[in-house]
C-alpha cells in the first residue's frame, strides 16, 4: 500500500534521511523507533509531503506522492491521518470545531461533519467536552482531540509522530490505551513514531530500527527486541529487559 | 537546477489556489482606505486651521479692509463707520474683533458694487475721519499684492496687468499695488503673469554721496547715454522719483546738520595727547572739572568728575565732547589733567592736558556787551536830533558804536551758520534757542532796511567818511534808528543770552551720541538717479566702474532693483502654508499608513509564504537568494500602497520626488518581509496541521492564519470567508 524508495533529505550539511526504503502493507501496523534526532518525524512527514524529500519515491495506492499536484496532494492528505507530538490544534477553535473543520472546509455538511466529529470524540472519550478549548484540556486530552481530528476522516493511513513524548508519564496511558483500542478495532494502516517500547511491542506488527538516517533494521517485534541486529536494537532490548 | 522552479512554485501556488482574490481585494482596499485615511486626516486639520484663520479674519473674501482703531476710540469709531457705511457705502458689512496691544481692528466688507477702482485708491478718504484712527489694511479678496512698486512704472505696469484675464483691475495703495482678481483659482496663473511682467524692468540706481548734489536730470541722460553704448538694444528712461526715499532722506539730512548745529554749541575739548599714550575715538576720559577732587588711577569717579568721549585723533592732538557734567562758566579756558577711565568707571592712566572750553558762555557774554551798546544805541538816537550840530563828535560815537554793533554781527553770523543749517524739523530746547535767533537775526535786518542801508550785512560795508559827507540827511537816519524796536530787541537778545549757558554740555553730547548712534546704522543717500531698464537687464555692477569714470565721480555707486515685488497677501499665504502642510501631513500619514498596514497585514503574508517555504527544499540558486521573491514582493507591495496613497491623497513634501516615495515604499516594504516573523509570527504549528489535514493555502489563510493574526484590514475582510 505504501511504497518508500530510496528517500534522501538534507537540511544544510545534516543529513536527516539518507537511502530509506519501506514497503507497508494495507491494515499493518509499523512502529518505527530509533534515537532523536535520526529522522523519524522527517521519515513520516515526507509520506505526505509536510516535508519535501530531495530525492527518491514515494508511492501511495499506486500513486506517486512527490509527483502529485497541490489539490491532488490536498486530497491524499484528507485520507491520512496525522496526529502531532506537539498536537498542533487550532487554538482559538473548540474541541468540536477543531475536529470538524477540516471536514466542513471539504465541503461536507456541518451538521454531518458535526455527527461526525461527535462520533470521533466518542471514540477517544472527550464527548463531554465539546465547547471547550485547547488550553482548557490537559496534554492527554489535547492530543486525544488531536487523535480524533485524525481519525474522523476514516482515513486509511494514520501517521503518528511521537503522539505520546509532550505528555507527562501519567497521562501517556490514556493516549496510548486509545491508540490501542484503534489498532484493534480498525484495520488502518498505521505508521508510528514512538519510544514507548512496550507498547510497541504490543501494538507492532513489525518494528523499523533508525539510526542516522537510515533504516538499520527491521522485523517482527518479538524478532528484533529477542535478537536484535544494531546496536539500537541491542539498546532497546537492554530497555525492555529493565 | 531545478530550485527555481520549486521557489516560483511555493509563491504562486500560495496565491494561486484563490487567495489572490482576496488579496488583490486587500490591496485596492487598502490603498483606498489610505487614501482616505491620510487625506482625510490632513483634510481635517486644515479646515480646523481654515475656521480657526476665518474666526480670526474673518472668511476669504468677506471683508475688504482693516481698520486700526486706539481702543479708547472704539465706540466713536463704530458710530463713525457706521455713518460712513451708511452715507457712502449702503450694504456694507462691519464687525469688531480682536483688540490687540490698545488697537482694535474693525473688519469692513464693500458692497460689491463699490469694489471699484476710485473707491478703493481712495479708501482712506473715506475712512480718514475714524476717530482714533491708527492706520489701515486692505484685504480685499481675491487679489494679488506686489509691494513697492516704483512711480515710473505704475501706470505702464497697470495697463500691462489689467490686460492679463482673471484680473479685474488693479489700483494703487501707497507704494503697493493690488491686483484685484475675478476669482481665486487665477491667482497662480496671474501671479506667474505678474511676475513675468514685472522681469522685463529693472530699476539701476546710480547713488552719489552725500555732499553731491547732482542734476538728477542732466546727469541721469548722461548715464542714460553711457549705459545704452555699454548694453544696447534695451529701452532706457529717467524715472529718478521726487518721492521715492525723499522722506528718508530729508530725516538723515536734518539729523545730521542738527548733529553739527549741536557740535558747534558743545564746549570745545581739545586733548594733548601725552606721546606715551595711545588715545582712540570713543575713548573715555575723566578731568576734574569743577569739582575739587583730584582724579587718581585706580580709583572709581564720581558724579562730580566730567567725562569726555574721544571725538577726533590728529597725531597728538585730540578733540572731544562733553558726555557727562559741565564746566564752569567762565569765558576762560579751562587746563586740567585728563585720565582715562574704564567702562566701569575706574580711573587709569594720565592721558594727556584737556583744553576746556565753554562756548555758549563765551557767546553770551559776547552778546552781554553788545546789549549795553545796543540801549546805548538807543540812547543815542534819542539825542541825536539834538546833536546834529555836533555831528563829527556825535559821528564819532556813531562810529563806534557801529564798529561794536559789527562785532555783534560776527558773533550773529557764527549763530547764523548754525541756523541756516539747523533750521527745518528740528525739535527740543535746543532748537527753540535757534528759532529765537533766527527771530532775532531776522527784526535786526528789518530793522536795518528800514532803516535806509539795505541790509544788515551792508553794515560792514559802511564808509563812515561817506557818512560824513552825506551827514545833512543823517538826521533823517537817526530818526529812523528810533523806529526800530530796540526795547523787543534787546529782549530778545537778553532770553538767548539767559538761555544759552543752560544747555548743559551733557544734555547736548548725549543728543550727539544719540544722533551718531542712529546715523551709524544708515547709510545717509546722497542724491540719487533711477534709470529703468524696459525689455532686458544689465549687470549694475559691471556698469559702475564705467560711470565712476565717465561721470567722474569715484564714491558713485549703483545698485539694481525691481520695479515691484509680488508678494502673496497675507491670507492667501497662510492659505498656501496650510496647503502645504496639509501635503506634508498627508504624506507623513501616507507613510506611516504604509508601515502599519504592511505590519499587520501583510506580514502576516510573509511570514506565512516563509515558512511554506520552508518546508520545501531550500534554495540553492545564488540570485534567487538575492532576489528573493518574498523580499521583492514585500518591497514592491510596499512601494504600490505608498506611492498609490501618497498620490491618491495629495501628499507633498518638499524635496521629495514621486520615484523616492516610491524607493520610500519599497525600503519600508523590503524590511517587513525581512523581518516579517517578528512583526507578525505566524503559529506554524496550526498551518502544519492544516496542511496535515488537506486544507489548501486559501482555507489555510482564512481559517487559519489570518484570524490569528493582527487586526488589520485583512482581518476585517476575511470575516466575511471566514467560516469558523
Ligand atoms: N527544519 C529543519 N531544519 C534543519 N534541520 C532539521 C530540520 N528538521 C530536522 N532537522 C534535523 O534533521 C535531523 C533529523 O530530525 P528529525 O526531527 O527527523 O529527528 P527525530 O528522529 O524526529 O528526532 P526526535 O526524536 O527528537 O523527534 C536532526 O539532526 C535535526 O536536527
Ligand atoms: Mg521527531
Amino acid at each position: 500500500m505504501l511504497y518508500l524508495k530510496d528517500l534522501h533529505k538534507q537540511y544544510g550539511k545534516v543529513v536527516a534521511l539518507e537511502s530509506i526504503s519501506l514497503e507497508v502493507e494495507r491494515g499493518e501496523t509499523v512502529v518505527i523507533m530509533g534515537p532523536s534526532g535520526c529522522g523519524k518525524s522527517t521519515l513520516i512527514r515526507c509520506i505526505n509531503r509536510l516535508t519535501e524529500p530531495d530525492r527518491g519515491e514515494i508511492i501511495l495506492n499506486g500513486q506517486s506522492v512527490l509527483a502529485l499536484s497541490d489539490s491532488a496532494l490536498q486530497n491524499l492528505r484528507r485520507n491520512v491521518g496525522f496526529v502531532f507530538q506537539q498536537f498542533h490544534l487550532i487554538g482559538r477553535l473548540n474541541v468540536l470545531e477543531n475536529v470538524m473543520f477540516h471536514l466542513v472546509l471539504g465541503g461536507m455538511e456541518r451538521t454531518t461533519a458535526a455527527d461526525r466529529a461527535l462520533a470521533a470524540l466518542k471514540k477517544v472519550g472527550l464527548d463531554n467536552a465539546v465547547s471547550r478549548y485547547p488550553h482548557e484540556l490537559s496534554g492527554g486530552q489535547q492530543q486525544r482531540v488531536g487523535i480524533a481530528r485524525a481519525l474522523v476522516t476514516n482515513p486509511e493511513l494514520m501517521l503518528w509522530d511521537e503522539p505520546t513524548a509532550s505528555l507527562d508519564p501519567i497521562l501517556v496511558g490514556e493516549v496510548l490505551d486509545v491508540m490501542e483500542e484503534l489498532v484493534r478495532t480498525t484495520n488502518t494502516t498505521m505508521l508510528i513514531v514512538t519510544h514507548e517500547v512496550s507498547f510497541a511491542l504490543r501494538v507492532a506488527d513489525r518494528i523499523v530500527l533508525m539510526d542516522h538516517g537510515r533504516i538499520v533494521e527491521e522485523g517482527a517485534p518479538d524478532v528484533v527486541f529477542a535478537d536484535p541486529e544494531s546496536e539500537i536494537g541491542r539498546k532497546y532490548k537492554r530497555l525492555l529487559m529493565s | 537546477m531545478e530550485a527555481p522552479g520549486e521557489e516560483e512554485k511555493v509563491m504562486l501556488s500560495f496565491f494561486r489556489d484563490g487567495f489572490y482574490k482576496d488579496f488583490i481585494v486587500l490591496i485596492v482596499l487598502t490603498i483606498i482606505l489610505g487614501a482616505v485615511f491620510s487625506s482625510g486626516i490632513a483634510w481635517a486639520l486644515d479646515s480646523y486651521f481654515g475656521d480657526a484663520l476665518d474666526d480670526m479674519i474673518g472668511e476669504y473674501g468677506e471683508y475688504d479692509v482693516i481698520l486700526h482703531i486706539r481702543e479708547e476710540s472704539k465706540d466713536a469709531a463704530m458710530r463713525e463707520l457706521e455713518r460712513i457705511a451708511e452715507q457712502h457705502f449702503k450694504g456694507a458689512r462691519l464687525s469688531q474683533t480682536l483688540t490687540i496691544a490698545g488697537q482694535a481692528n474693525f473688519f469692513f466688507g464693500l458692497p460689491e458694487e463699490c469694489r471699484t477702482r476710485d473707491i478703493l485708491e481712495n479708501i482712506a478718504s473715506y475712512f480718514g475721519g475714524v476717530p482714533g484712527l491708527n492706520g489701515y489694511t486692505l484685504i480685499i479678496e481675491p487679489s494679488i499684492l506686489i509691494r513697492g512698486v516704483h512711480s515710473g512704472v505704475r501706470s505702464e505696469l497697470q495697463e500691462q496687468i489689467e490686460a492679463i484675464p482673471g484680473v479685474e483691475f488693479a489700483f494703487r495703495d501707497g507704494s503697493n499695488m493690488i491686483v484685484l482678481l475675478t476669482d481665486e483659482e487665477h491667482s497662480r496663473e496671474v501671479s506667474a503673469r505678474v511676475e513675468e511682467i514685472l522681469a522685463q524692468y529693472q530699476i539701476v540706481e546710480l547713488r552719489f554721496p552725500m555732499g553731491f548734489e547732482v542734476d538728477t536730470q542732466q546727469v541721469g541722460d548722461e548715464a542714460i547715454n553711457i549705459i545704452k553704448k555699454m548694453a544696447p538694444g534695451r529701452r532706457y528712461s529717467n524715472v529718478t522719483s521726487a518721492e521715492y526715499g525723499e522722506e528718508l532722506d530729508a530725516f538723515l539730512k536734518t539729523l545730521v546738520e542738527m548733529r553739527d548745529f549741536l557740535m558747534s554749541y558743545a564746549s570745545k575739548v581739545r586733548i594733548t595727547v601725552d606721546p606715551n599714550v595711545h588715545l582712540a575715538v570713543g575713548e573715555q576720559i575723566a578731568v576734574q572739572g569743577t569739582s575739587g577732587q583730584e582724579l587718581e588711577p585706580t580709583a572709581s569717579i564720581t558724579d562730580e568728575h566730567v567725562l569726555i568721549e574721544v571725538t577726533a585723533v590728529y597725531g597728538d592732538m585730540a578733540e572731544g565732547m562733553i558726555t557727562r557734567g559741565s564746566i564752569a562758566q567762565s569765558i576762560d579756558k579751562l587746563v586740567q589733567k585728563g585720565y582715562g577711565v574704564q567702562s566701569d568707571g575706574v580711573i587709569t592712566d594720565f592721558v594727556g592736558e584737556v583744553e576746556l572750553e565753554n562756548e555758549r558762555y563765551r557767546l553770551a557774554y559776547a552778546i552781554s556787551e553788545s546789549l549795553r551798546l545796543l540801549e546805548e544805541l538807543d540812547e543815542l538816537s534819542v539825542q541825536a536830533n539834538a546833536a546834529v550840530d555836533n555831528a563829527d563828535a556825535v559821528l564819532n560815537t556813531f562810529q563806534e558804536a557801529l564798529m561794536q554793533l559789527e562785532v555783534l554781527q560776527v558773533q550773529m553770523r557764527q549763530l547764523n551758520d548754525g541756523i541756516a543749517k539747523g533750521g527745518t524739523g528740528s525739535t527740543g530746547e535746543q532748537l527753540l534757542v535757534t528759532l529765537l535767533l533766527n527771530g532775532l537775526f531776522q527784526s535786526l535786518a528789518q530793522a536795518a532796511v528800514n532803516a535806509g542801508e539795505g541790509s544788515i550785512d551792508s553794515l560792514e560795508n559802511l564808509d563812515i567818511e561817506e557818512m560824513r559827507t552825506s551827514l545833512n540827511g543823517i538826521s533823517e537816519q537817526i530818526a529812523n534808528v528810533q523806529d526800530i524796536d530796540v526795547q523787543a530787541i534787546i529782549q530778545q537778545i537778553e532770553f538767548v543770552r539767559d538761555t544759552l549757558p543752560n544747555l548743559e554740555d551733557e544734555e547736548i553730547g548725549q543728543s550727539i551720541r544719540l544722533i551718531n548712534t542712529y546715523l551709524g546704522g544708515q547709510v545717509i543717500p546722497g542724491e540719487r538717479i533711477q534709470i529703468l531698464v524696459h525689455d532686458g537687464s544689465v549687470d549694475e555692477k559691471e556698469i559702475e566702474k564705467t560711470l565712476q569714470v565717465e561721470l567722474d565721480n569715484p564714491y558713485l555707486h549703483t545698485y539694481s532693483t525691481s520695479v515691484g515685488m509680488v508678494n502673496p497677501d497675507a491670507r492667501s499665504e497662510i492659505f498656501r502654508i496650510l496647503k502645504e502642510v496639509r501635503a506634508i501631513v498627508a504624506g507623513m500619514l501616507a507613510i506611516i499608513y504604509t508601515g502599519v498596514i504592511l505590519v499587520l497585514d501583510h506580514a502576516t503574508i510573509f511570514s506565512t509564504l516563509k515558512y511554506i517555504r520552508a518546508a520545501r527544499k531550500p534554495v540553492t540558486n545564488r540570485w534567487l537568494r538575492i532576489f528573493d521573491p518574498i523580499k521583492i514582493l514585500g518591497g514592491s507591495l510596499g512601494a504600490l500602497i505608498l506611492f498609490t496613497v501618497y498620490q491618491l491623497s495629495r501628499a507633498q513634501i518638499p524635496m521629495v520626488t514621486p520615484p523616492m516615495i516610491a524607493l520610500c515604499g519599497f525600503v519600508i516594504g523590503l524590511l517587513i518581509a525581512i523581518f516579517a516573523e517578528r512583526f507578525s509570527p505566524v503559529h506554524t504549528k496550526e498551518i502544519m496541521a492544516g496542511q496535515a489535514l488537506g486544507l489548501s493555502n486559501v482555507q489555510i489563510m482564512r481559517e487559519i492564519v489570518i484570524p490569528a493574526g493582527r487586526p488589520g484590514i485583512m482581518n476585517l475582510l476575511n470575516r466575511w470567508k471566514q467560516q469558523f
